[in-house]
Parts: structure tokens; C-alpha cells; sequence
């Protein structure tokens, strides 16, 4: 059991997803669409796929919405 | 009509556009290419984890229309600049709508947040279009630190009053070396067209459209009060006068 904090809510996970790609490919959210931080890091576009999720890990999944 | 240059980009259109408040992602799509609009806002907010596939960006064609991020509920300096290199992370673009509003009831800008924010993001090679209260010192400063508009409000964000702050917007004006964008409260086209003839570069537009009966229709309304506003401006007015001045000949009456 691992956990990772997602936009402020825990989510637990028999197994962490081993990177921001596949978090997101398990969420089922388009990483054309989002930018992402790790602790307080913003994890380039181009770096998904190497970017290591760990137990205890916060991540905030951010997109554009419509605002004026 | 004279082109509208900002940071050294060209723009036919006066008219910003924001995207918020839409009844469906169509209506907004239909409502910007009704406008004539050639830059339209948009903010960040936290995927819903529940909803993710929902992706207003899908609807707008980028090709045509530049994207203006927000930095909408930054309560202080802060927030405004992780929002503010999270867009830049987001679309390569560097083009920022800096708002620092700490009370939601009102949504009025903090102004010594937002200088605060300006000041880093101008250094870190944004492009900073701060909205402001209607302050021409504050205009003045954010100017002299580098900003490429000053954004200063009509009235309060969505309240569709007008140009209630005319008198201040006037003097930002006279004193503005960079655009002023009159953004926040205009409700009605003629709100629009008042700050246009009054040497407003442009105005941004969004609750006046978007929550309109027809939005694709008051865009259109909005596309030609700025433009009529603008050229009015360009034309130079005809001076106001305290009595009549005969439009017709004061000679050759039928009379003795």
C-alpha cells in the first residue's frame, strides 16, 4: 500500500504508479492537456515519462479552464 | 483602424475575449470567432480527477488565437507566480494576465501584490498584462517596471456596470507610454465603444458576453462597438459646446 496526494485529496494505491505518465494514463487524463507538479516542482511537458512517483508524494494536476 | 501593438505583436482586433462562464464549450467557440477576437483569456485550475476528460483548450483554435493565461485566485504574490510559471509550463507561451484578488466578494486587485508579482515575472521574461484598480500611480510604476499593458477596471470583475472609474482611466490614459486595456465591468457594447473613444487601446470582454442571452450575437455587438469606438477615437471628436451651432446656412431664409 503506498500513497500519493493528489490535488489535495490522498489517494491509496496497491502500487504507485512508477511515473507522472503512467499516473496519468491510469487516471485516464490526456498528458497533452495538463501541466504537473511533484512537491512543488513543475515537471516539464517533455519529462513525464521520467518523472519517478514515490509513496508521499504531492502532486497537483493543473489545466486550462475558461476564466477572464 | 490602426493596428494595436503589444510586446511587439500585431493585432487587427481590439477586442480580448475572455473564455469563462460559457454554457458549452460550442457557444464559447462560436461566441470568439464572433468577435473577430485575436487573443482570449483562460485560467488554471486542478484537474477534476472525476471528470478528467473535460477540455475547454480542445475548443480553441490556437492557430488563430493567442492564449492569455490568468493568474485568477492569486490571493497574493505567491500564488500569482506559481500560477504564472505553471501556464508558462503549460504552453511555451509567456503571455500573462497577472490578477492578484484577495477578497472574492468584490475581486478588487491588490496593487502592491500585483507590483510585486510584476516586478519578478517582467525579470523572468514574461510578458505581463496586469489588471489593476483604476490607479494611474500604480499604472505609471507597473509601466516603469517593464509591464507591456496596464489592465485597469471599468467596474468590478462580472458586475456588468460600466465605466465607473472613467475619470481615473482617463488620466492612465494621458500618462500610458504602453496599451491600456480596459478590463473588467463593461456590460453593454456602448460601455465598450465610451472607452474606446475615449483612447482605450482595447477592452476585454467576458460575463457581458458570455452569460448574454445570445453570446454568439452581443460578441458581434461587442466586435462592432469597439471597432466604431476605436475609429471615433481616430477621427478625432467634434468639440462640445454649451449652446446651439446651426448645421444649415444662417442666410437666404424665406423671409423679409
Amino acid at each position: 500500500m503506498a500513497i500519493l496526494k493528489i490535488n489535495g485529496e490522498n489517494k491509496i494505491f496497491e502500487k504507485v504508479p512508477s511515473t507522472m505518465k503512467a499516473l496519468l494514463e491510469f487516471l485516464n487524463v490526456d498528458d497533452a492537456t495538463v501541466v504537473a507538479e511533484v512537491n512543488g516542482q513543475i515537471i516539464p511537458r517533455g519529462s513525464f515519462h521520467n518523472t519517478i512517483l514515490q509513496d508521499g508524494h504531492n502532486v497537483e494536476l493543473i489545466r486550462f479552464v475558461g476564466g477572464g | 483602424m490602426k493596428k494595436l501593438i503589444i510586446a511587439g505583436k500585431e493585432f487587427t482586433s481590439r477586442l480580448f475575449i475572455g473564455t469563462g462562464k460559457y454554457s458549452s464549450n460550442k457557444i464559447m467557440a462560436q461566441s470568439i470567432e464572433a468577435s473577430a477576437t485575436e487573443m482570449v483569456t483562460v485560467a488554471l485550475r486542478r484537474v477534476d480527477i472525476q471528470n478528467p476528460q473535460d477540455n475547454m483548450l480542445a475548443a480553441i483554435d490556437r492557430k488563430k488565437y493567442l492564449l492569455l493565461p490568468n493568474t485568477s485566485g492569486a490571493r497574493n504574490a505567491d500564488e500569482a507566480l506559481r500560477l504564472a510559471r505553471l501556464a508558462r509550463a503549460a504552453t511555451d507561451i509567456n503571455w500573462l494576465k497577472l490578477e492578484v484578488t484577495p477578497d472574492p466578494y468584490y475581486l478588487l486587485p491588490d496593487p502592491i501584490e500585483t507590483l510585486k508579482a510584476a516586478e519578478i515575472l517582467v525579470k523572468e521574461g514574461f510578458v505581463v498584462l496586469p489588471y489593476i484598480n483604476a490607479d494611474p500611480v500604480l499604472a505609471k510604476k507597473l509601466q516603469d517596471i517593464g509591464t507591456a499593458t496596464v489592465m485597469p477596471l471599468a467596474a468590478p470583475i462580472g458586475s456588468n456596470q460600466g465605466l465607473k472609474t472613467k475619470a481615473a482611466i482617463e488620466i492612465i490614459i494621458a500618462q500610458a507610454t504602453i496599451p491600456v486595456v480596459v478590463d473588467a465591468g463593461l456590460g453593454m457594447p456602448s460601455h465598450a465603444a465610451e472607452a474606446m473613444e475615449m483612447g482605450a487601446d482595447a477592452v476585454l470582454i467576458n460575463t457581458a458576453i458570455a452569460t448574454a442571452n445570445d453570446p454568439i450575437k452581443m460578441a458581434e455587438a461587442f466586435k462592432k462597438a469597439v471597432q466604431a469606438g476605436r475609429e471615433a477615437f481616430e477621427a478625432g471628436s467634434a468639440s462640445v459646446k454649451n449652446h446651439a451651432d446651426a448645421s444649415s446656412p444662417l442666410t437666404g431664409f424665406l423671409r423679409d
